[in-house]
């Protein structure tokens, strides 16, 4: 194993990580506010459908725009739901897990893409109309600091989006932890009735994070597709929301942690490309492709050993509607 | 000023009123999605409407929504018992894995006597998706895992597993490198009992029965819904929960797993990859369309069976991708929902 | 005088369904007084007070604050009038530490919240009252005591003028007790008004500069405390000299029903709620258990019934031995439990009367066989006990969440005190406060229950909050103090008084 070999895991794993990255820094506000987006998913897939077809038709930053507007108005859908009618969030969570990727995979679909694109940017020559893969995010390696070993090709040779979600990290945990707003969100995923007595409006909070966490959802699948894997398939997203949903667990609902959490499961999958690269597994790729699950699995149970879970508990609110009693 | 007061008691015709107001609201708001997204909506409802016309298509609807129907009235043991099973989808997957496995058992080494192999496979199917059910189940009662999430995880892992077997092990020699299983003999599939559809409506109604009977009658279904209603009184009333737990969500899984065992034996006559097109997950969708009552959902399930059926419809007529369908599933999922909350709340206009 | 009040209620009214829990009720506060609100449980202080925290709506009557006409419509509204209040359950964050409760929502903390501003801050707020909370650390950690200085600290910042304590020395040791007062005359001191709600006279005598005296939602006197007696107070409060007077048949003990040994059961915090109790009941005997609230009387009896693990020590039922058994094989055994807050933990809502009367019975042989359940004999047996309990409903196919909390608690009573088909009565009743929240009729309805299965032999363990009740109602009385028995007697042996002593001293006096 060359340091070479090494660098190139690691750059893979921080690509990799990303996704889950940002996914988890929305979901863990909306969790810390109480509300479970089990919806992630679908908001991804569709994240990624929409950014590879506008990217094709206007290019990256408008895509990630898109992306994240539409993340928003899911987010909305969520908190509507969940938080004004109190219904559960699970089965809303499911039901927008579902809406979101009938949609993705609909949108993206060589015939609708076909008369989205031409209708979003009449101009585009026929090849744009047939591409099968959306052009990537340039990479924009750091002069100096892409040549250290290690951390060079790991955190410096990107594209700026893994710039930005690296840099989004620590601030994000500094809102939430280190200011009054992240204190609000937090009382308000532990005991919202008390929370509301003091004068904090519950439901602007939590419409807050729900969306949030869309938009971060949704920016997490436009990545996927334009930083990572820039073929469309149906179900690009392959349960990459749930187990960004099962690393927020581990990563104890900090966005510090979520950071460890995301390379973790972000290193597994290129683990996998490597092992088959290697032969490992050539005969049965399927076992090294559940390797994430089994270990969200694993880590989940883990978790719920009692001795762990007395240092790290859910928010108290979590997935628990609020209205105020009369 | 809107005020929610909360409603103890509702007839049940006010409830269905909702159900199938929120129904009608699905239409509409899927018609208004696709219209935007430039389909031509009235094509799209008409070749809808003509599966459940056209005696042909609706017997295909039938036949399509066995699977959805059995995994549903599993969900109903499930999801009355408050265990949120999102897992019918990988253990139906492991339903046609036993299945298949009895078969190969039998084939290879000629283990099981021709005549019980239907009884064999049922039975396998059952356990095969009972265990996977109890997977989650065990850790939630010893461990308190969630469940929504390792159930979620095991149907990626249930489908990963069945892509093993059909490129690997029990890759048909003579499937021309299809990654296929050897077809089933025909006394191991459900031809052998009779038309296939017929034999699995028998099976749906004798299950949504036992079901029936289960909540209505038995200790254990009452233990069961007990503990989904209040897990607190449950535990006060010296009920087993965690014993009940693990009954029930094995017998959640087993239904699932027979869903499978029709998949691979009536359907398809052999094991192959991603066989299921979401039965599971539609399955979760039938069970709270009907409230979890289990004769409904035998009509339900043939509702959505049509909705599949549409799907191939609507790849040749208007050449939609098959996810339009899963578009309209989950707008209809979602109405649902809000139906719910008009059942629990009464929305009153209050001066304040 | 031409000093303002602090706050002034006139005329309040508020009906609840079947109640009206304030009567044009008047009260005021002045700036340096602290104002004890005495009465009864459901004399209607809290209810009062909510209105004044603005949790509910009057529904007539004024209240003014600093002579200004106000309308408080939540507790925000109250807060930034300068009104706080203490809750007897407290309102705090346990994950949180203590200087990130104390600034929730406070205003002047800032965007980014200085740690180091806001911890000294909470640390001058402590020196001045003699507190001694770390401000990092996080609540969970402290005692009750402390979470109840850190809720006091919330609406100190807050620079609230009008404190409501609500019922604050019923979870406190009796230093801690003596700390609050000593807190609340510095508060006053400093020209803050207080208002104590107690039912407690002697608590009231101390602390209070003036006294109102509730009883059945009105304001029966309001009074300087230097101008009246405990005597007089407790005939105002209580309307007739004697609470109540109870026909207690002599009924001729059995044998032991109940022998717990030595009994160690942990709280739900991890830390030892019983150390050591032994305890036994007889047939036909009442047996009291008398104790400060939170001192370990709610964790016994769910041992007792099977429903807390016992870590240590044994439980008998009738010579065999139980201990660890399980609930259900005690329900068997014939162990009835009715707990605290019985509506919430003992009836499912939304299922139907039948349904929650077969929570007891479902596993009879009288009423299922191997498999199935006879809900058509349970449907017979639920409208007789419908009947005899005059539970309000139509037909045991009624949803129980459409009944009221006093019929759902006559449902609890009825299935935990009735007797299967074949007239087997329970063995042991365990009544954890079986009349709490009840009128006066309800309750005595309660207490003729009790009596009655004392004179078929049953043995009854009961706790209540109201000591008058166990002296009135027990045969025997144990009382518990920080999880430890510290003494025991017959019930004519004590006073009120003395009992009360024991309580508070946790020994016997």
């Amino acid at each position: 194993m060359s340091l070479e070999w090494v660098g190139s895991v690691l750059a893979g794993t921080t690509s990799v990580g990303v996704v889950y990255l940002l996914g988890s820094l929305g979901e863990i506000y909306a969790e810390r506010s109480g509300i479970l987006n089990l919806g992630l998913e679908g908001i991804m897939a569709l994240g990624a459908a929409t950014s590879f077809i506008t990217t094709i038709a206007w290019g990256h930053a408008v895509a990630f725009f898109v992306a994240g507007v539409l993340g928003i108005l899911m987010g909305l859908l969520l908190a509507f739901f969940t938080v004004s009618l109190r219904l559960n969030q699970i089965a809303v969570g499911l039901a927008i897990t579902m809406l979101g990727s009938g949609l993705s995979g609909f949108i993206a679909f060589p015939t609708t893409r076909k008369t989205i694109l031409r209708a979003l940017n009449p101009e585009l020559p026929s090849t744009a109309l047939e591409a099968q893969s959306a052009p990537m995010l340039p990479s924009a390696p750091l002069p100096f600091l892409k040549d250290v070993p290690i951390a060079g090709p790991m955190l410096f040779n990107h594209n700026p989006v893994v710039y930005v979600s690296l840099i989004l990290a620590p601030t994000m945990w500094f809102l939430l932890f280190r200011t009054s707003v992240g204190l609000k969100i937090r009382s308000v995923g532990e005991n919202p009735g008390m929370a509301d007595a003091l004068g904090i409006n519950v439901f602007r909070i939590r419409y807050l994070t729900c969306m949030l966490s869309g938009a971060f959802s949704a920016m997490a699948g436009a990545y996927l597709i334009l930083g990572f894997q820039p073929f469309w398939i149906e179900g690009i997203t392959g349960g990459r929301g749930f187990i960004t949903l099962s690393l927020i667990i581990l990563s104890a609902w900090s966005p510090l942690r979520a950071v460890f959490g995301s390379l973790l499961f972000g290193g597994i999958e290129v683990l996998q490309y490597r092992l088959q690269l290697f032969g490992f597994g050539a005969a049965s790729p399927q076992f090294v492709l559940m390797l994430p699950y089994a270990i969200a699995v694993i880590t989940l149970s883990l978790l719920s050993i009692e001795s762990f879970r007395k240092r790290i508990s859910a928010p108290a609110a979590l997935a628990k509607p609020y209205y105020r009693e009369e | 000023m809107f005020m929610l007061e909360r409603r103890m008691d509702i007839s049940r015709k006010a409830s269905s009123l909702f159900v199938l107001l929120s129904l009608l609201l699905a239409f509409f708001v899927t018609g208004l999605i696709f219209h935007l997204l430039g389909v031509d909506v009235a094509q799209f409802y008409s070749t809808i409407c003509n599966v459940f016309i056209t005696p042909a298509l609706l017997l295909q609807a039938v036949f399509r929504s066995i699977p959805i129907i059995l995994a549903s009235l599993g969900l109903v043991v499930a999801f009355r018992m408050g265990f949120w099973n999102i897992g019918a989808e990988g253990q139906i997957y492991l339903g046609m894995i036993a299945a298949t496995g009895i078969v190969i058992l039998h084939v290879s080494y000629g283990a099981i006597p021709a005549s019980l192999m239907l009884v064999a496979m049922g039975v396998a199917s059952f356990l095969a998706g009972g265990a996977w059910c109890l997977i989650p189940a065990s850790l939630k009662v010893r461990l308190g895992v969630n469940e929504v999430l390792t159930t979620l995880m095991l149907n990626y892992i249930a489908m990963l597993f069945t892509d093993y077997l059909v490129y690997g092990p029990w890759r048909d020699p003579e499937g021309w490198g299809f990654a296929l299983s050897i077809p089933f003999p025909e006394y191991a599939t459900l031809k052998y009992c009779g038309n296939p559809s017929t034999v699995g409506i028998v099976i749906s109604v004798a299950v949504a029965g036992f079901v029936y009977f289960l909540f209505k009658y038995t200790k254990l279904g009452f233990t069961l819904s007990v503990l989904g209603k209040s897990s607190d009184v449950a535990k006060y009333a010296g009920m087993q929960a965690g014993r009940a737990t693990l009954l029930g969500s094995i017998i959640s899984g087993g239904m699932a797993g027979l869903g499978g065992l029709y998949v691979v034996s009536g359907m398809m006559g052999r094991l192959r990859p991603r066989a299921s097109p979401g039965y599971g997950y539609t399955a979760i969708i039938v069970a709270m369309l009907v409230q979890l009552n289990p004769w409904l959902i035998l009509p339900a399930g043939v509702f959505f069976g049509g909705l599949l059926t549409a799907g191939d419809a609507l790849q040749s007529s208007l050449r939609l991708p098959f996810s339009a369908i899963t578009v309209f599933q989950s707008v209809i999922f979602l109405c649902i929902i809000l139906a719910e909350f008009f059942r629990r709340y009464r929305v009153v206009l209050r001066r304040l | 005088m031409s000093v303002t009040p602090l706050v002034e209620l006139r005329g309040i009214v508020k009906r609840f369904p079947n109640v009206v829990a304030n009567d044009r009720v008047d009260f005021s506060l002045m700036p340096g007084e602290v104002h004890a609100l005495l009465g009864e449980n459901a004399a209607g202080k809290t209810t009062l007070m909510n209105i004044l925290y603005g949790l509910y709506q009057p529904d007539e009557g004024e209240i003014y604050v600093k002579g200004k006409r106000v309308r408080i419509r939540s507790p925000a509204d109250s807060i930034r009038l300068g009104i706080g209040m203490v809750h007897q359950s407290f309102r705090l964050i346990p994950v949180h530490t203590v200087w990130e409760n104390v600034v929730l929502g406070l205003k002047e903390a800032g965007f980014v919240l200085n740690r180091k501003k806001l911890t000294d801050m909470v640390k001058k707020f402590c020196e001045e009252y003699g507190w001694n909370i770390d401000p990092n650390a996080r609540v969970w950690q402290l005692s009750v005591g402390e979470k109840q200085q850190v809720e006091l600290l919330k609406l100190l910042v807050r620079r609230a003028e009008v404190l409501i304590l609500d019922e604050p020395t019923s979870v406190l040791t009796p230093q801690e007790t003596k700390g609050l007062f000593k807190a609340i005359r510095t508060m006053a001191k400093s020209g803050k008004g207080i208002i104590f709600i107690t039912h407690k006279l002697e608590e009231a005598l101390e602390v209070s500069d003036r006294v109102t005296v509730m009883r059945k939602g009105r304001v029966v006197a309001t009074k300087p405390t230097g101008e009246v007696t405990a005597e007089e107070l407790a005939n105002l409060m209580i309307g007739r000299p004697v609470l109540f007077k109870i026909e207690k048949p002599e009924v001729k003990k059995g044998g032991i029903v109940l022998e717990a040994k030595g009994l160690k059961v942990m709280g739900d915090r991890g830390v030892l709620a019983l150390d050591g109790v032994n305890l036994c009941a007889h047939s036909g005997e009442i047996v009291g258990i008398a104790g400060i609230a939170g001192n370990g009387q709610e964790e016994l009896m769910e041992a007792l019934a099977g429903l807390r693990r016992v870590e240590a020590g044994k439980v008998f039922i009738d010579g065999e031995d139980v201990t660890n058994k399980g609930a259900g094989y005690l329900i068997g055994k014939g162990v009835s439990y009715i707990p605290p807050e019985s509506t919430r933990w003992a009836i499912v809502r939304d299922m139907r009367l039948v349904e929650n009367i077969a929570l007891k019975f479902y596993r009879s042989r009288d009423f299922s066989g191997m498999l199935r359940i006879d809900w058509h004999k349970l449907f017979e047996f639920s409208r007789k006990l419908i009947d005899e309990y005059g539970i309000a409903a139509h037909s045991p196919s009624t949803l129980a969440g459409t009944l009221s909390g006093g019929n759902l608690q006559r449902v609890v009573l009825a299935r935990e005190l009735s007797a299967t088909q074949d007239g087997k009565v329970p063995r042991l009743i365990l009544a954890a406060y079986p009349t709490k929240g009840l009128d006066v009729a309800a309750t005595e309805f309660v207490h003729s229950l009790l009596l009655k299965h004392r004179s078929m032999g049953s043995a009854i363990v009961f706790l209540s909050e109201d000591l008058e009740e166990i002296m009135m109602l027990s045969d025997r009385i144990v009382v518990i103090s920080k999880g430890k028995v510290v003494g025991e007697f017959l019930s004519k042996e004590k006073t009120v008084e003395e009992v009360g002593m024991m309580m508070l001293k946790g020994s016997a006096a």
